[in-house]
C-alpha cells in the first residue's frame, strides 16, 4: 500500500472562476488570521474512554433492523471496520485520491480520545439514519447514504463502509466557504470542493468534534508569523496535539511545474518533531500511517499555512 | 480576401501545434513502442515491491533527482538522492531493498523519461488486488504547449470490463466508469491500461 497525499484546492484550473471568487469572498469576510483561541465552552460533558469500552460496546450492540438507511452498507464489513477503528486509530485511511484527510486527522485524534464516544455515534448512525454527537445532530442526506459503501479504488477505503459512512456525513454537515459552490453531493464528489476544508472550517470541526482547549495560528493563504516555527511545534508538542495545515503539492510534488500556487492543501497530525545541524526531522500521521520526512527550517516555513494545537482541557485549567 | 488570408495562417499555424502537442498522439502506439521497456520496468517494480513495498520517481524536471518512498511496518520513510549518490546504495542497504536491481531499475526508468513507479490496493469482492501505476513523461509530449502532461499506465492482475469506446469499468456496476487518481482510463489491452494526466502520481 502506498500512502498518497491528497489535495484540496488542487482542481484550480478545472475550477478557476470559482476558485477566484471565493478568494475574493475570503478576502471580504476574513478573519482567520492570527492567533484565535477557539475555546469550546465547559459545559460540554465528553467522557474519556477506552478501546475496550468501546469494543465491548460495539459487540453488545443491538444490530436489529438497521440496514434500511444505508442500502449498501454491509453490515459484516461495517463492523469489522469499526472494531479496527476503536483498535487500531492508526489505519484510519480517507481514501486515495479523496479530500478527506482534514476530516481523518480529526478523526485520527478523537479515536484516540474517546472511541467510545465514536462507537456510539457511528453505532447510532448505521441503525438511525442520524445521530447526535456532543450536542450535535448529524442527519445526512439521501444522496450520502445510497453511496456510502459504494465507494471505490480508494484503497482499503473500499471495504470499509464505515469511513465512507463517517467521512461523507461529516463533509455533508459541515460547510465552509470553499463549498458554497459545490454544497449538494454528487457522484465522485468526494473529489471536488463540496469535501473541501479551509483552515476556519478545521479549526470550527476540531472545536465540535473534540473535547479540547483549541488554539490556532495561521490563515488560508499568508503563512504564520513565527519567528521560530520549530521551537514554537516543539513547544504545543509538550502540550498536547498538533495539527499543521500544509502546503502539500512542494512536498509531494505531483508534477513538475516549476511555479506552483502557494496554497495550503493537506492536513497532518504531528506526531514527533526534532533537529540536528539545521535538519527538522519530523513524523508526522496522515492516509492511515506514519511518514518520516527531514526537511530544513526554511522549508518547513515555506509549507506551514497553520498551526492548531489542541490541549486537554484539564491540562489547560492546571497550566 | 488580404485580410483574411492574415488571420489565416496564424490561426491555422496555432492550430496544427495544438493538435501535434494534444495527447491523442499519445495512446496506445506510446505502449506498442515501447512495450518491451515498460513492461520490464513493471516486471522488476512489482517483484521488489512484493518483499519490501516502496514507490520511486523522479522530482526533478531533469530526471536527475529521485525520490523514493520506502513502506515499513510502522512508518514511510521519504527521501530524495541524486542520482548515482552513495546515500541511495545504502539507504537501500539498510531497509533490505536489493541495491543492484533498484538501481538498475532507476536507470530504466531514466531512460525512458519514467516519473513514477508505485503499487495501490484496491478490492474485488473483498479480496485485496494490486494494480501497478507507472507514468511516463514523453518527450512528444514535452512540447511547450503539452509540458504539463504525463502519460500514465496501469497494470492490472486480472483482465479488466471496458464499454464499448474502449473506456475502464467498475466491475460491480458495469455501466460505472472507474476512476483512478480522478482520470478516466482507456484500454490497451484487457490488463493494461492509459490514460494522459497532468499530475504524474
Amino acid at each position: 500500500m502506498v500512502f498518497k497525499p491528497h489535495t484540496h484546492i488542487a482542481n484550480v484550473k478545472k475550477h478557476y472562476k470559482k476558485f477566484w471568487l471565493i478568494v475574493g469572498l475570503f478576502l471580504i469576510t476574513c478573519s482567520c488570521v492570527g492567533n484565535h483561541s477557539l475555546y469550546a465552552p465547559f459545559n460540554l460533558k465528553v467522557h474519556k474512554s477506552t478501546a475496550k469500552e468501546a469494543l465491548e460496546y460495539i459487540n453488545h450492540f443491538d444490530f436489529s433492523g438497521s440496514n434500511t438507511f444505508w442500502p449498501n452498507v454491509n453490515q459484516h464489513l461495517f463492523l469489522k471496520n469499526i472494531k479496527k477503528n476503536v483498535t487500531h486509530p492508526i489505519s484510519m485511511y480517507p481514501g486515495e485520491g479523496t479530500y478527506f484527510c482534514a476530516y481523518s486527522a480529526l478523526s485520527y485524534l478523537l479515536l484516540q480520545e474517546d472511541p467510545l464516544g465514536y462507537a456510539k455515534f457511528i453505532t447510532s448512525l448505521y441503525k438511525d439514519g442520524k445521530a447526535t454527537f456532543r450536542d450535535v445532530l448529524y442527519e445526512p442526506s439521501g444522496a450520502i447514504k445510497r453511496e456510502a459503501g459504494l465507494l471505490k479504488y480508494r484503497g482499503i477505503m473500499d471495504i470499509q463502509p464505515a469511513d465512507q459512512m463517517w467521512f461523507l456525513t461529516l463533509a455533508d454537515h459541515f460547510k465552509g466557504y470553499l463549498n458554497i459552490f459545490n454544497r449538494k453531493y454528487d457522484l465522485g464528489d468526494e473529489s471536488t470542493f463540496w469535501a473541501s476544508v479551509n483552515y476556519a472550517k478545521f479549526n470550527r470541526m476540531g472545536k465540535k468534534l473534540l473535547d479540547y482547549k483549541i488554539e490556532s495560528k495561521g490563515s488560508d493563504f499568508l503563512r504564520p508569523r513565527i519567528k521560530n516555527l520549530y521551537g514554537y511545534i516543539t513547544e504545543k508538542l509538550k502540550n498536547g496535539k498538533v495539527v499543521l495545515y500544509i502546503n502539500n503539492r512542494i512536498v509531494h510534488k505531483k508534477n513538475h511545474v516549476k511555479i506552483k500556487l502557494a496554497v495550503p492543501t493537506h492536513f497532518i497530525v504531528i506526531e514527533k518533531i526534532s533537529k540536528v545541524n539545521d535538519v527538522i526531522t519530523l513524523v508526522y500521521w496522515d492516509n492511515g500511517g506514519r511518514t518520516l520526512i527531514q526537511l530544513s527550517p526554511a522549508f518547513l516555513k515555506r509549507i506551514v499555512y497553520g498551526i492548531t494545537s489542541f490541549v486537554n482541557q484539564q491540562d489547560y485549567e492546571n497550566k | 480576401m488580404k485580410t483574411n488570408k492574415n488571420i489565416l495562417l496564424p490561426v491555422l499555424f496555432i492550430a496544427v501545434m495544438l493538435y501535434s502537442c494534444s495527447p491523442k498522439n499519445i495512446s496506445t502506439k506510446y505502449y506498442y513502442q515501447n512495450e518491451k521497456v515498460l513492461d520490464s520496468i513493471e516486471e522488476s517494480y512489482k517483484e521488489i515491491n512484493s518483499s519490501t513495498p516502496f514507490d520511486v520517481g523522479f522530482t526533478s524536471k531533469d530526471f536527475k533527482i529521485v525520490s523514493l518512498g520506502i513502506l515499513t511496518d510502522s512508518l514511510k520513510y521519504i527521501y530524495e538522492f541524486k542520482v548515482g549518490e552513495d546515500r541511495l546504495a545504502d539507504t537501500l542497504k539498510k531497509f533490505g531493498l536489493p541495491v543492484k536491481p533498484v538501481i538498475e531499475l532507476v536507470m530504466q526508468m531514466q531512460s525512458i523519461r519514467c516519473t513514477w513507479i508505485s503499487s495501490y490496493d484496491y478490492y474485488t469482492d473483498e479480496k485485496k488486488q494490486e494494480l501497478i501505476f507507472m507514468s511516463i513523461k514523453p518527450v512528444a509530449l514535452n512540447a511547450p504547449l503539452s509540458y504539463k502532461k504525463y502519460y500514465i499506465l496501469t497494470y492490472f492482475q486480472q483482465p479488466q470490463y471496458f464499454d464499448n469506446n474502449g473506456l475502464l469499468l467498475e466491475r460491480r456496476k458495469l455501466k460505472r466508469l472507474r476512476k483512478i487518481n480522478g482520470e478516466i482510463f482507456k484500454r490497451i489491452n484487457d490488463k493494461v491500461c492509459y490514460t494522459v494526466s497532468t499530475t504524474y502520481r
